[in-house]
């Protein structure tokens, strides 16, 4: 009896932890494609410097087609998860990514001077970028915070410590602070220290994500846009001053980094061939035509674009599938991007709605920034297309987001069903 | 619910940010990208992607007709370096050090050339030979300096001959292509067509995968074939220096053509150049003439007129007034007409007049009566007047353009002048009975050599005007032949039997009128000297000889003509002996058999006995039965040697020297100068000295002849019993204008 009991319990438990329903179909499909067209081209662009360096022209395919593959297994059993369960995960990704991203600072460089990458031991050559973790650790604490916290975020009250009330008494009622402004301060100050972590593993691009994905999440949170409106004219006035003073410019950026923002203004700038990795990458658009060279006909990813299979892998997209492609691709993109908001808000859960969206449109910009690079649209920074470069670790998160998304998918349809 | 409106609100609002400012926006960056700057993109990465090497093609060679080389390319090399890949001083230092030492460049050239890092490809030397080459490589690979410094691919053009027929050649540019001459004319057949290897280059300039290289081979040039014969043309330029030497005129030019076929034999101008250098003036004494110019400026035009000089092809591009030459078209017209025969007599007086004025003859007495064939015997020019004037000036007209005289002859040389009407010679319209009669001896009006030669051919061909050309063939680089050029006939000017009547007084002009100083023993020299003065230029001259052989069956014309020659200036004195030497020469080796009349038999050359080995008194007998004088040297018994050896020529009635003694087998003699002698004084100072004369030159009329060059020099110890040949010619009657 007592067997039974505990049978039937433990069944309970995982049927409650199992998600009903049927997940969305258009965004199942539209990640599948974008799994299967990014494999495919990553094979593409990859293999004659695969096997240039490691004679080997399937090296980064294999490697690559295995994770996509356990990837692609995580995400659909986590979409069988109840997302509510996410919130618990939250917790623990929160403090896993804080440690994570101060772990990779005490770790030797893999790269002179870029402490991005952690090594797992007994895995020798599969590293992971704690910073592809801690963006998915932000935008779940955000989301459970935001959900669990959103009376505080708008409320206009005092908050609870006495130095508020006495420091609104002193100043006659001119100074609060209220509830909504200490979450800011708050909510503020973590996105902060997750954004200066990164940094200091001497990754701009990461930072620069980070407080974006940061930002993504105060807006969608529900904080009063006056705060938006007052830190977009704070960041405008400090640019404008040093933009007009540079002398007045703190010395935080490293020198490649002006470097590369002096070559994308400056065309002919090419002190050290600062400017050859993205001529090569718009030689490779240029060369796509309308319709492309034909799959595998790209000649530019001949040890002319460096490490194609990276951050500037898109280029050889556009030579290999042309105009057509090239739209086809951003198209899915934006379709992804879409399904994701549109499932966020049919979950009728704010957890739900803040996880799904905060992820499309981390992967969303993600996408935007690095085609913004390959087309010199702004300055060279190292960010990758998601789907497509190349790096394990961070297609296995990407495809666990996917899981998530399509869990919180299910549970619109429950809703509806029901 | 409020809450979840403000969420979807600004997801919205996030969404059509991303997909505005994100996606859309990089569309249009695509499209501009690929669609509007496509094509420049492409060509920028193809540019970098493939390398395209030109494989340069070998020039074709120039043959004589006898497939000698006479022009051909050979390969050589060019070193250049590539400045932007000096990346250190000590590396420049040796790129410097290295190259002036074994190329012989200035160091500072070199050095100027290496510090211009910002380009890829700066030339050091081009046209180096292997040896060379090899140095260089061993330097660069001793070194490791691949890729800095590098040797490719060059050519030289190389004239064996050196100035040989080089204004009929031409030459070549330092860049391969022809500048002037037939290389200049055949330069699209000659230069071939370069190869290319078009490689796609990786970004590490290692070749892709295969797919992307392709092989253009070099198709080679073209060779040509040409119908200039090198042992004529030596004989011609051999002749023409002489007469250079001789008369010190400022240029002297000659033809040799094949009568049937219009094949130019030989052709030449002196002073010419050596197309291996040129640049370089020839003419010694233009030259320090030029270089004693002060003005920088003055000596650089100088320089520049010398040099266009002496790559002129007078034969083509210069005309002259051909003079009495010219009567032969003149007799031709009117014996062709009928209105003449040689029973037709005149008696000249010493002038005629014509329209308005009185025309001399060269003979201030006049010629007396005469019939037909003494027109051009004489040179006549009130006979010539006469029957041109029966000719009347619209028939003459037509003869004057059936013999190809208004228009080029369309030999394919460069630069041949193009005859213009109202400059070079009168209109139709213009030419009346002064004009006829001017033009009856050849005066008022301008030929080139080549078009009176190829006239004059017509003669000696049966009446028939052929096409000059040069090139007989042109063949692929196997041999094979791809085109062979057949003799164009342009036109019958006169019958085969007018033609016949003519040769029969131009080869009484040699035997005993004007141009006897051409005649050549046995061969039936015909032809007809001119001499006229050059317009505008008092005192300056061109003396002229046309002519063919044999007079009975002709095979080679030949013209010669002296321009501006300094003292003797008519064409029966000073055109006439050159012409004869070239005769001499040309027609045995052309083996032509030579028909001597008894006179000529007597001065013919034969050979002696051998006697080696005989009793003294049985070789002297043996000797002296063949006509030769003995000359026993020493006292022995038997003949140990003899001299000339028996196998040698001599003249008939010379001197055969007969060694007795084993250790005196080599006396020698002086060589007297023959200079001013007749031909049997000259014998005789021969016989008197242990020497044999064979003569040259006109000798028929022994009595009026003079020799006026030995082919060893007066004073010059050679073995007894040598022959040295003495040239004779003659000063009597050889006159055919009144200067």
């Amino acid at each position: 009896m007592a067997e039974k009991a505990v049978k039937r319990r433990r069944k309970s438990l995982i049927r409650m932890a199992v998600a009903e329903g049927s997940f969305d179909l258009v965004f199942f499909i539209t990640v599948t494609l974008l799994l299967v067209i990014g494999l495919v081209m990553l094979f593409s662009a990859s293999y004659p410097y695969a096997l240039q360096k490691y004679k080997n022209s399937t090296h980064f395919f294999y490697r690559q087609l295995i994770f996509a593959v356990m990837g692609f297994v995580i995400m659909i059993v986590l979409s069988r998860v109840r997302f509510e369960y996410f919130r618990l995960a939250a917790l623990i990704g929160f403090f896993m990514s804080l440690f994570l991203l101060v772990l990779v600072l005490f770790t030797p460089a893999v790269k002179e001077g870029h402490h991005r990458w952690l090594t797992i031991p007994g895995l020798s050559g599969f590293t992971i970028q704690p910073s592809e973790i801690a963006k998915l650790g932000l935008i779940m604490f955000c989301a459970w915070q935001f959900d669990k916290n959103y009376k505080k975020i708008n409320s206009k009250e005092l908050i609870k410590a006495p130095f508020a009330h006495s420091l609104n008494r002193i100043t006659n009622g001119r100074i609060r602070i209220t509830e909504s402004f200490a979450s800011l301060v708050l909510y503020g100050g973590i996105i902060l220290v997750f954004a200066v972590l990164v940094f200091l593993e001497n990754h701009l691009s990461g930072t620069i994500l980070m407080l974006c994905i940061g930002l993504i999440m105060l807006y969608l949170g529900g904080f009063d846009r006056r705060w938006f409106i007052a830190g977009f004219l704070l960041v405008a006035f400090v640019v404008a001053v040093f933009v007009m003073f540079p002398s007045l410019r703190p010395n935080i950026l490293q020198e490649y980094m002006t470097e590369r923002i002096v070559a994308w203004l400056d065309k002919d700038f090419e002190p050290t061939g600062a400017r050859w990795q993205v001529n090569q990458a718009l030689y490779a658009i240029g060369s796509g035509g309308f319709f492309g060279a034909g799959l595998g006909n790209s000649k530019q990813k001949y040890m002319y674009v460096s490490e194609p299979q990276n951050d500037m892998i898109f280029s050889i997209v556009c030579e290999e599938l042309g105009f057509v492609g090239a739209v086809i691709i951003l198209f899915l993109f934006a379709v992804l991007v879409w399904r994701g908001v549109v499932i966020g808000l049919k979950s009728k859960s704010r957890f739900g709605a803040l996880l799904s969206m905060g992820i499309v449109f981390q992967v969303g910009l993600q996408t935007v920034l690095n085609i913004a690079v390959a087309t010199d649209s702004i300055p060279n920074t190292g960010i990758s297309l998601p789907f497509f470069s190349y790096g394990g670790s961070s297609l296995l998160i990407l495809l666990a987001e996917m899981g998530m998304i399509l869990s919180v998918s299910r549970y619109t349809s429950l809703k509806k069903n029901n | 619910m409020k809450t979840q409106k403000l969420l979807a609100t600004r997801g919205l609002i996030i969404l059509a940010l991303l997909v505005v400012a994100g996606f859309l926006s990089l569309s249009g960056r695509l499209a501009y990208l690929q669609l509007v700057k496509g094509e420049e993109y492409k060509a920028k990465a193809e540019a970098q992607q493939l390398s395209d090497t030109v494989i340069k093609a070998q020039r074709g060679t120039i043959y004589d007709r006898n497939m000698k080389v006479l022009a051909q390319s050979a390969s050589v090399w060019l070193v250049y370096i590539n400045p932007s890949k000096i990346k250190t001083e000590a590396t420049k230092q040796l790129v410097i050090d290295g190259l002036s030492q074994i190329l012989e460049v200035n160091p500072e050239t070199i050095k100027k050339k290496a510090e211009r890092t910002h380009v890829g490809y700066e030339l050091i030397k081009g046209q180096i030979e292997k040896p060379v080459m090899e140095e260089v490589l061993k330097f660069i690979q001793q070194n490791k300096l691949t890729g800095i410094v590098n040797i490719d691919p060059d050519t030289k053009r190389y004239y064996p001959y050196s100035g040989f027929a080089a204004t009929v050649l031409g030459f070549t540019g330092k860049d391969d292509i022809g500048r002037a001459g037939l290389e200049y004319l055949y330069n699209d057949i000659l230069t071939g067509t370069a190869g290319r290897v078009v490689t796609a280059k990786d970004g590490r300039l290692e070749a892709m995968p295969n797919q992307y290289e392709s092989t253009y081979d070099a198709i080679p040039g073209t060779n040509l074939v040409l119908t200039i014969d090198e042992v004529v043309q030596y004989y011609l330029e051999s002749a023409l220096n002489h007469s250079l030497q001789e008369t010190k005129a400022k240029n002297v030019y000659g033809i040799v053509m094949d009568v049937k076929t219009g094949a130019i034999l030989a052709m030449a101008n002196l002073p010419d150049f050596d197309p291996n250098n040129p640049d370089l003036i020839l003419d010694e004494n233009v030259r320090k003439q030029i270089e004693s110019i002060q003005d920088e400026k003055e000596r650089n035009e100088a320089l520049l007129n010398a040099k266009y000089a002496q790559w002129r092809n007078r034969t083509i591009s210069d005309s002259y007034e051909p003079g009495s030459v010219f009567k032969v078209v003149t007799v031709s017209a009117a014996v062709e007409e009928g209105l003449v025969n040689n029973n037709f007599g005149y008696t000249c007086t010493g002038s005629i007049a014509v329209a308005d004025r009185i025309i001399r003859c060269w003979k201030h007495g006049g010629h007396g009566s005469q019939r037909l064939p003494d027109l051009l015997k004489n040179s006549c020019n009130p006979f010539a007047v006469t029957i041109a004037k029966l000719v009347g000036t619209e028939k003459y007209y037509e003869y004057f353009e059936a013999f190809g005289l208004t228009e080029k002859t369309g030999i394919d040389l460069p630069g041949e002048a193009a005859p213009n009407e109202g400059v070079t010679y009168h209109s139709k319209k213009n030419f009346g009975i002064s004009q006829l009669s001017s033009y009856s001896f050849g005066q008022s009006f301008q030929v080139t050599p080549i078009q009176m030669i190829t006239a004059i051919s017509a003669v000696a061909n049966g009446g028939k005007l052929m096409q000059p050309y040069v090139v007989a063939k042109e063949i692929d680089a196997e041999g094979k032949v791809i085109k062979e050029i057949s003799p164009i006939v342009k036109r019958q000017v006169i019958s085969e039997k007018t033609a016949a009547i003519i040769r029969e007084h131009l080869e009484a002009v040699v035997t005993s009128g004007t141009g006897k100083n051409a005649y050549v023993a046995g061969y039936h020299v015909a032809g007809k000297t001119g001499t006229s003065q050059k317009l505008g230029k008092d005192g300056a001259y061109v003396a002229s000889f046309v002519g063919f052989a044999p007079a009975n069956d002709p095979k080679v014309a030949v013209l010669v003509a002296i321009d501006e020659p300094v003292g003797e200036h008519g064409g029966g004195a000073v055109a006439a002996p050159v012409a004869g030497e070239i005769f001499d020469q040309v027609l045995p080796y052309l083996n032509i058999e030579p028909q001597y009349s008894d006179n000529e038999l007597a001065l013919l050359v034969s050979y002696a006995p051998n006697v080696v080995s005989k009793s003294v008194n049985e070789a002297k007998n043996e000797i002296t039965r063949a006509g030769f004088t003995a000359r026993v040297i020493g006292s022995g018994d038997t003949v140990v040697a003899q001299s000339p050896e028996s196998d040698r020529a001599i003249p008939k009635k010379g001197v055969v020297v007969l060694y007795t003694e084993s250790k005196n087998t080599s006396q020698e003699a002086v060589v007297p100068d023959f200079k001013g002698m007749t031909v049997s004084a000259a014998n005789k100072a021969a016989i008197n000295n242990g020497l044999n004369v064979k003569i040259a030159g006109s000798s028929l009329n022994s009595g009026e002849v003079f020799a006026y060059r030995q082919s060893i020099a007066p004073g010059e110890k050679v073995p007894l019993g040598t022959v040295v040949t003495v040239y004779f010619k003659s000063n009597v009657d050889v006159s055919d204008s009144d200067e």
